[in-house]
């Protein structure tokens, strides 16, 4: 009953985006489109209320409920077992689209009428089409009927876990929240407001999207760290790209549109770099749905999905890029700047980031390419590629960044700020060597450059503007611009971190009997002995292990779990966190007996890969609502 | 000329929609075979039925004939299993069994329950011949001609169908020549 | 001074015996590290046959084991990083490698993203240049 109230939901407020949408294109007086996206949010989480009451209490004659859960499922992954896969992550989607359209009506207060009625419309026409893929090929509310099966099949194991929970709707948010600047661009074309009026409308909106996707990529990389039990932290997946790719687009359009904004300059750029960043989020939709290319995150592969989401992707984007062909802005630029400004910066970023992006996405979809190329012919794109292909542009960001803050709109005067900045990074550079060396007793010049592009970073955006006279000044500087700071020393923090896991990380594979006592770097482990641990939906041969360290002890505890009804095997790693390493040590193979393989690995400084995304996620959440508070 | 300009991101986007719809009907192939073409590497196993006797490229000398690895763990060889017996029951060529990280006890007393189709099988309990043939899995499938080159290799199971699509007409070909 | 030194010579041996009291418990000893160093690398960049995406590294994939096994004793024989790719690849062919080769075929994927920049880099310039040298007209 309850899932047949979701369905109705779903479809009055398919009905609703669509007559919404067109009349809100068409007509050009106020309307009240604040009630209406009100009413539409109110029925999307009504509907995704009712997917989660399925789920609560076991309806197992839901199909989606019967495939994703189970009835010795643990209530709180019940509930995240709703968005656990594709059709119910879809309901997520659609509402949190609404949500962002309804916080740009209630607090955007700037543009003209016809200028929000056109943001209405193009955004309830997106969530018009999501409806109309989710009814027709991903309805979460299908019964099986007449016989409902009495128990489910089991959401997926290593989706079980607080990561996971949280990681997918944050990063849905984040994809969806590039549905504005993308409406945005389209109302601007098609409507007469100032460039400089949608380009202050649109800068919070991608900075909080840029916020979500970047916590939400975070919690992946985090969760695929200690849950798939190998301790990668990211491996160039095509899922992984999918989100990568939005996130660096996103990147360049804030920093684009404080161009646009400021200077009235970059305007048919800041245009297309909204549209383009709504066409990565789509396409990474696309790319992750449609199962074109296989991978570990790949959702049900349904050949006629992919065909749907293709088609919307077509028709957003290419429509958005049609209006700007013939819309674009055509007005001479009026500003002026020359190669040593601040716009020319922020253009070689711009230029950087989006380099990045195509090339990424090429590398992403070249095995498809030349499978169809060669005529069947298998070929793998991996870490290698990516990595050699990030690293010069990286590099060239990095060095782009550390300046960044010190040059001036138009022509910067004096680049006398060189040699502090130099002898400032060479100091920390110097500085992060030495405190390696005590840490690690060793130098690997591999990880110099990174080291050094992270002191450059650091020096560029905190010593920025420092002088030891006038302290007080700074304190307000670092008031005004927090969010700037934060994030640029987040991505410094982010550098540093993956430049000494990368080069500091060390393994080794072991097969232990129980009581048996090894070396491994300068720590004493001990095998204490095997545990049989009963869980709510699992057993497990859980794994005690001793660590002595310097003067620390402590225990760890890795397991092999069994969950049923599905009698999927999941590792679950123990790891010692620390502010400067984790040592991380998880199960392989059951040897005969209690004897077990074993990998310990040492994780130098990977804390500091997500710290730095946090900071980046606080420094551009921290901005959006400074200026969201100054438009409303 | 401005007007072009402004339709490049159309246009490019445009190639972009036309090459995901091309790879939407691509059909998902099958692993590549480097193998085909090439000849039966050379190996040196024990058999599975007699852990004594070892075996070499040269025992392999029924030819044309089919290897195919399977083993007890591995559910969709249970499917091909009868039609396996219905090649060795109407002598239609001789196989030859890869027995595939397997335990040796439990596969004897799967063949004695089920029957046996393969003229003998090899044992290869590290999965060592199995690398050399770029194996993937269990069930896989190599037609050897009678020159000892594979010409073909199948992923999954064998059945009448995949038999006439992919294998008989190297059968037929072997045959002509004679 | 000199009992320090005997001192210390006698703790570098004993941790040294006790690292080599270790190696029996490990499954892919190395007495080279800079074997080791390549075997690692080539855990990370071989994918894992089975299992589509991963690598050798993060699978526990018996078929992943068995190439792991084999990659040991390649790289044992004193094989370079390339040769037991190249050994890999004959068999599985280049779908085994994550490291895509640079070939006639490849060159595009390899340096595409070099000419791309280099391209869009030097469109840029052009306009600016133009719109430079407009601008100072206007001035004059």
């Amino acid at each position: 009953m309850i899932a047949e109230l979701g369905h109705i939901f779903l479809i009055s407020s398919l009905v609703l985006s669509l007559s919404g949408g067109i009349s809100a294109f068409f007509l050009k007086k106020e309307l009240p489109i604040q009630k209406f996206a009100l009413l539409m949010t109110l029925l999307v989480t009504g509907a995704f209320f009712a997917l989660i009451y399925s789920f609560v209490i076991d309806d197992f004659s839901v199909a989606y409920v019967a495939q994703n859960s189970n009835i010795n499922l643990p209530i709180y992954y019940k509930f995240a077992a709703t968005w656990g896969a594709h059709e119910g992550s879809l309901i997520l989607w659609i509402l949190s689209m609404n949500l962002w359209l309804l916080a740009f009506l209630s607090f955007n207060k700037s543009g003209s009428i016809n200028f929000s009625n056109i943001v209405f419309g193009v955004c309830s026409l997106v969530i018009f089409s999501f409806l109309l893929f989710t009814i027709f090929t991903s309805n979460p509310f299908e019964r099986i009927l007449p016989v409902p099966p009495l128990n489910g099949a089991d959401l997926n194991p290593s989706l079980q876990d607080f990561a996971f929970t949280v990681h997918p709707p944050l990063l849905y948010f984040g994809y969806s929240g590039l549905l504005l600047p993308f409406a945005i661009s389209i109302a601007a074309m098609l409507s007469s407001v100032p460039n400089r009026d949608w380009a202050s409308a649109s800068r919070p909106w991608t900075l909080l999207a840029g916020s979500f996707l970047t916590v939400g990529i975070g919690l992946g990389s985090w969760w695929a760290y200690y849950e798939l039990g190998w301790g990668g932290w990211w491996f160039w997946d095509p899922v992984e790209n999918a989100a990568f790719i939005p996130w660096l687009l996103t990147v360049a359009l804030v920093h684009s549109l404080i161009v646009t904004e400021n200077r009235n300059l970059f305007i048919n750029w800041s245009l297309l770099l909204s549209i383009f960043a709504f066409a990565a989020s789509l396409l990474g939709t696309f790319l992750v749905r449609s199962g074109i290319l296989t991978s570990v995150h790949a959702f049900a592969l349904d050949p006629e999905r992919g065909l749907f989401l293709l088609g919307i992707f077509s028709f957003f984007v290419l429509g958005g890029l049609i209006i700007f062909a013939f819309k674009n802005s055509t007005k001479n630029q009026s500003s002026d700047y020359s190669i040593n400004s601040k716009e020319f910066g922020l253009l070689l970023n711009n230029l950087l980031l989006v380099v990045l992006a195509v090339s990424i996405l090429f590398g992403t979809l070249y095995p498809l390419i030349y499978e169809a190329y060669t005529g069947g012919k298998q070929i793998s794109v991996g870490a290698p590629y990516f990595e050699f292909i990030i690293f010069p542009f990286s590099l060239m960001l990095g060095l782009l960044q550390g300046i960044a803050l010190y040059l001036s709109w138009g022509s910067t005067k004096s680049f006398n700020f060189l040699g502090k900045l130099i002898i400032e990074s060479l100091s920390i550079f110097l500085l992060t060597l030495i405190l390696l060396f005590v840490l690690f007793e060793d130098l690997i010049p591999a990880s110099f450059i990174t080291i050094f592009i992270f002191a450059w970073l650091i020096s560029g955006s905190i010593f920025f503007n420092f002088s030891f006279r006038s302290l007080e000044k700074y304190l307000d500087f670092i008031n005004r611009r927090i969010g700037v700071l934060l994030s640029h020393v987040g991505m410094a923090i982010l550098v540093l971190g993956v430049g000494v896991v990368s080069s500091y990380s060390n393994e080794k594979e072991l097969i232990l009997d129980p009581g048996d006592k090894i070396k491994f770097h300068n720590k004493d482990i001990e095998f204490l002995g095997i545990r049989d641990v009963k869980g709510p939906n699992y057993i497990s041969k859980a794994a005690e292990i001793r660590v002595i360290d310097d003067n620390r002890s402590f225990e760890l505890q890795t397991e092999k779990r069994t969950y049923f009804p599905s009698g999927q095997v999941t590792t679950e790693a123990g790891i010692e966190t620390g502010i400067f390493g984790d040592f991380y040590v998880s199960m392989g193979d059951n040897f005969n007996g209690d004897s077990w393989s074993f990998k310990l690995q040492s994780k130098p400084f990977i804390r500091w890969i997500w710290f730095g995304a946090l900071l980046i996620t606080l420094g551009t959440f921290v901005s959006s609502i400074n200026m969201v508070r100054r438009l409303s | 000329m401005r007007r072009f300009l402004n339709l490049t991101p159309f246009i490019a986007f445009g190639i972009l929609v036309v090459l995901l719809y091309s790879f939407l009907n691509q059909e998902n192939e099958e692993l590549e075979s480097v193998l085909v073409d090439q000849s039966v590497p050379e190996f040196q196993l024990p058999e599975l039925e007699d852990p004594e006797n070892l075996i070499s490229k040269s025992n392999i000398n029924n030819l044309p004939a089919l290897i195919n690895v399977w083993a007890t763990w591995c559910i969709a060889c249970r499917v091909e299993h009868p039609f396996l017996m219905q090649l060795k029951n109407e002598s239609i060529l001789t196989v030859y069994g890869l027995n595939y990280k397997d335990d040796r006890q439990k596969a004897l007393n799967l063949l004695e329950r089920d029957g046996n189709p393969f003229e003998f099988s090899i044992f290869d309990e590290y999965g060592k011949l199995a690398i050399d043939l770029g194996v993937y899995g269990a069930p896989e499938t190599f037609f050897v001609d009678k020159t000892g080159i594979i010409r073909e290799r199948h992923v999954g199971v064998l059945n009448d169908k995949v038999w006439k699509d992919k294998f008989e007409k190297f059968l037929k070909e072997d045959n002509e020549d004679k | 001074m000199k009992i320090n030194k005997v001192l210390s010579t006698i703790l570098v041996l004993s941790v040294y015996t006790l690292g080599f009291a270790d190696d029996s418990k490990e499954i892919y000893p190395f007495d080279d590290s800079n074997q080791e160093k390549i075997f690692l690398s080539l855990l990370d960049e071989i994918r894992c046959p089975k299992c589509q995406s991963s690598n050798l590294a993060g699978s526990n994939a018996p078929i992943a084991n068995d190439l792991k096994r084999e990659v040991y004793r390649l790289v044992r024989s004193g094989q370079t990083e390339e040769e037991v790719k190249a050994y890999l690849v004959e068999r599985y062919g280049n779908f085994i490698v994550y490291d895509p080769p640079f070939r006639v075929d490849t060159f595009v994927l390899w340096l595409g993203p070099l000419l791309f920049f280099l391209l869009t880099l030097s469109i840029i310039l052009l306009i600016l240049r133009k719109r430079i040298s407009n601008s100072k007209e206007i001035n004059q």
